[in-house]
């Protein structure tokens, strides 16, 4: 059973649900799909007691607008948008109150959580929508999104509200340090090329999106070469022959021909993907 | 075999330096010792050409290298054992693609004799990969090889039969793709509606890693010069 609970003005520059994604159908040419940052999306979810991997909506960037159409509580985390409302905590809509996110002011991607969770059809076990490969719905002006009846969130009496806590709240403006595992072909490029991608900071292009971030900096030479193509796990760092890496992300290709120097730390992804075009991220060994 | 640690939860194991009968066999046996007995935590796999990513839970296996042995030995054993012949599916296809003349033109060809080589060989679907469904197809006549287009068309049709390098391979469902385009396939690759829950979702695709593809020109496009029919045909 589901219960509507939001009405779409204004989609934005994107607005999709995501959970957790599409796991184990990657060999199927299926991306792997899932919220571009768990970390904030998971926080939504948690703080409405929704099970991790709950479907949240992911908003990118700015020009969202939506309205309740009954009572509902809700949590927005994630990127900055500029929405007037309380975020990183649980908050009560009543009907007809207006959610806008007008102008991206830090970040990229917004999640909002609802109580008992958006639900729509799976396909391949989630809900996901990878939009380069057309999975999953596309919102726009009108539509309506729903929410199961199977839970619903109160605050027990006498507390006052819930806010995720400050430590786990990234400050977006800063530059992150990533960590990185040595890639397949980490060996394959000489020792200048990978203490040339250690040692600098790299600006995040403009041009990312939920297949890929693409970084510049100073080239990294040639190292690994032409390979045969080969699977790529996302948060792969692959170096195209223009020595300027590619990070894969979500939607990305399942294979690929350019060599892969390094791999994102799972846990850093988040990170990475919050930071809009022309700011700045380090990279450094994990252990 | 080979291996090599791909971040903390991940390997990737070469089972075949090279393209080629061989690979392909051990692919597909590797494929199915896997899909009989996974590894206790395997979360994913996804096998490439000559190499399989494997993916565990982190929880249930916290550090990959140190049962690499075990898992080598496994896919080993997998590679003694021949996996059955793929099935061989025929698409009809009508080769009238917008970059046919080029492809021929590159390899010093008229385009019916692209559409008799293209179409007078059995490919193997090596793996899916890009899209949802789309089987990279080998092993491709040198002469057909042609590189990609060095800018991407943004809409590529679904159905489109295109080279890209040294494979071939068909666009399931309409997306942005660097290909050339030599021709059109009506058979529906991917097509969700016929997935439903587990094991079952592989329903959704026509053509599965292992199988084997045969095209079969139809008239209404370029065809094989006669006296030269495909054997199909």
């Amino acid at each position: 059973m589901s219960l509507d609970v939001l009405y779409v003005l204004d989609p934005g520059l994107g607005l999709h649900l995501q959970d957790r994604g599409r796991v184990g159908w990657r060999r199927f040419g299926i991306p792997q799909g899932g919220a571009m940052d768990s970390h904030a999306a998971d926080w939504a979810n948690r703080l409405l007691d929704n099970p991790t991997g709950t479907a949240v909506l992911e908003l990118l960037l700015q020009g969202a607008k939506l309205a309740a159409l009954r009572p509902v509580w809700i949590a927005i985390t994630g990127a900055d948008a500029g929405c007037p409302l309380p975020t990183w905590r649980a908050i009560q809509l009543q009907a007809d109150d207006v959610i806008s996110f007008p102008r991206n002011l830090l970040g990229v991607w917004t999640y909002i959580a609802v109580e008992g969770g958006f639900i729509d059809d799976p396909l391949f076990g989630s809900v996901s929508a990878s939009p380069r490969v057309k999975l999953g719905r596309t919102f726009t002006r009108g539509s309506i999104l729903r929410r199961s009846e199977r839970r619903s969130f109160s605050l027990p009496p006498g507390v006052a509200g819930r806010s995720v806590p400050h430590s786990e709240h990234p400050d977006y403006s800063r530059t992150p340090v990533l960590r990185v595992w040595p890639g397949p072909q980490w060996e394959a490029f000489p020792p200048s090329a990978r203490i040339a991608f250690l040692n600098q900071p790299w600006r995040v292009s403009s041009r990312c999106d939920r297949t890929g971030y693409r970084l510049e900096g100073q080239a990294l030479g040639a190292g690994g070469g032409q390979i045969l193509s080969e699977p790529v796990k996302v948060g792969s760092v692959q170096v195209p022959p223009d020595g300027q890496p590619i990070v894969t992300l979500n939607d990305g290709p399942t294979m690929g021909g350019y060599p892969k120097l390094a791999l994102v730390d799972p846990g850093d992804l988040g990170r990475l993907v919050q930071c809009r075009g022309g700011q700045q991220v380090r990279f450094t060994l994990a252990k | 075999m080979k291996w090599v640690s791909y971040g903390p939860n991940a390997l990737l194991v070469e089972f075949a330096d090279r393209l080629g009968d061989e690979a392909f066999a051990r692919g597909r046996s590797i494929v199915a010792a896997l899909e009989r007995r996974p590894p206790e935590g395997l979360v994913e796999f996804v096998p490439g050409f000559t190499s399989v990513l494997l993916e565990f839970d982190p929880l249930v296996v916290p550090d990959p290298k140190a049962r690499v042995l075990e898992w080598m030995a496994m896919l080993k054993s997998a590679i003694s054992t021949p996996a059955g012949e793929g099935e061989l599916k025929t698409l009809p296809v009508t080769y009238d693609g917008p970059d046919l003349e080029r492809v021929a033109r590159q390899g010093g060809l008229t385009p019916e004799m692209v559409v008799a080589l293209h179409s007078g060989r059995v490919y193997k679907v090596y793996v899916l990969g890009f899209s949802p469904g789309f089987p990279y197809l080998g092993d491709l006549d040198p002469r057909l090889q042609t590189p990609r287009l060095a800018t991407p068309r943004t809409r590529v049709p679904a159905g489109s039969v295109a080279i890209g390098g040294e494979h071939t391979g068909i666009y399931p469902t309409e997306t942005a793709g660097g290909w050339n385009l030599i021709g059109r396939t009506p058979r529906v690759l991917f097509d969700p509606g016929r997935a439903s829950a587990g094991e079952h979702g592989r329903e959704a695709f026509l053509l599965r890693p292992g199988d084997r593809v045969q095209f079969v020109p139809q008239p209404g496009g370029a065809m094989p010069p006669a006296g030269n029919p495909s054997p199909a045909s």
